[in-house]
């Protein structure tokens, strides 16, 4: 477990490193996750250790960002007076997001599926 | 009570100045969440992460703690956001292995989720009058919230608010997606699961796992996928319209 930890740990710099001189618009976590994927790719395998990390962090993902989601407590008087539009922006965006995803696969993968 | 003993205050006042404290509270408010959510049948409403933050926000007032405070020791549980978000290349991985030519489709309803996603809760929430800072914080909403409140700080928006409203539209979207795939009857479980995982990241993932696997697999690439494009796309297009 620990050999998949250092190895997650060490794309992570890898990222922060880059999205820090390179790429600055880009979060170095995810320029991890794609130089990750890459490592995967070209290994043709998950290690055991790296799966056994992630299934872990995957599991636990929501706890992780309790922190940061309890600051919510300083926007309280912010949130409150504008609940209404928050509230219909949120709900309509999700209920637009899903039909349109939906549909546009939906459609082309028919359209696909006519073709020969 | 023997004289040499400490008060209450002073046990108090140290460990409110010890990490342990907040992490303590982080951890048994979370593990609340987990158990009314288990016993709720997995109810999306009933999310873990909503009870946990519910709960930790009481208790910071009944404690009188500054949010400040609990930051600096659940600052530990936070930093291991940077390396969930890299593990999450190990999913796609398997994701992208049994995509079997499904790729056109589902392109197709990444992107068009994803701009939809943005385009229709910016506007609605600018036309009904909501400012800036809160229309900042729903730029990434749709993202996994490890990776949206990365993009928060890339583009001067609040990682708080934002996860907030990843939070929101995760439970939303587990909640109202069934309606909205029958309303426009879409049926096939892997587009279905796709959906819901561009729209709700990973609280509609582990819904979609709930009703069928082959809707799991697909949401969680769906979210994996939506995650990094998005954390490419979106700060670049702000950055390029400002």
């Amino acid at each position: 477990m620990i050999d998949g930890l250092v190895r997650i740990l060490v794309f992570q710099g890898i990222g922060e490193v880059i999205a820090k001189f390179v790429v600055p618009l880009v979060p170095g976590p995810v320029i991890g996750l794609m130089l990750l994927l890459a490592y995967l790719a070209w290994r043709g395998a998950v290690p055991e250790g790296v799966e056994l990390v992630s299934a872990g962090f995957m599991r636990y993902l929501g706890v992780l960002f309790v922190p940061a989601a309890v600051g919510v407590v300083l926007f309280w008087p912010h949130l409150q007076r504008q609940a209404l539009a928050i509230a219909i922006a949120l709900v309509g965006s999700v209920v637009a997001t899903v039909a349109v995803a939906a549909l546009a696969a939906k459609l082309l993968s028919r359209s696909g599926s006519d073709a020969p | 009570m023997r004289p040499d003993l400490p008060a209450i205050h002073e046990i108090w006042v140290y460990l409110s100045g010890s990490p342990l404290l907040a992490l303590i509270l982080t951890l048994a408010a979370y593990q609340i969440g987990v158990v009314i959510y288990e016993r709720t049948q997995l109810n999306p409403l009933a999310n873990p992460v909503l009870i946990a933050v519910t709960l930790i926000a009481l208790a910071l007032a009944a404690l009188d703690m500054p949010y400040a405070t609990y930051f600096e020791g659940a600052q530990f549980v936070h930093f291991l956001l940077g390396t969930a978000t890299v593990s999450l290349a190990v999913p796609i991985y398997k994701g992208l292995l049994s995509l079997r030519g499904r790729l056109l489709p589902l392109t197709a309803a990444l992107l068009g989720g994803g701009a939809t996603s943005i385009v229709s809760a910016v506007l609605l929430a600018r036309l009904l009058g909501a400012d800036e800072t809160i229309v900042g914080g729903l730029y990434a909403k749709s993202l996994t919230a490890p990776i949206a409140m990365g993009v928060a700080e890339r583009i001067d928006a609040s990682p708080t608010l934002t996860a907030v409203f990843t939070v929101t539209t995760g439970i939303l979207g587990a909640a109202l997606g069934r309606f909205v795939l029958d309303a426009v009857r879409c049926r096939e479980w892997w587009q279905r699961g796709f959906a819901i995982g561009v729209a709700a990241h990973g609280i509609g993932t582990s819904r979609a796992f709930s009703v069928h696997p082959e809707a799991g697999a697909y949401a969680g690439l769906a979210m994996g996928l939506h995650g990094v494009i998005g954390a490419i796309v979106i700060p670049w297009a702000i950055s390029a319209l400002r």
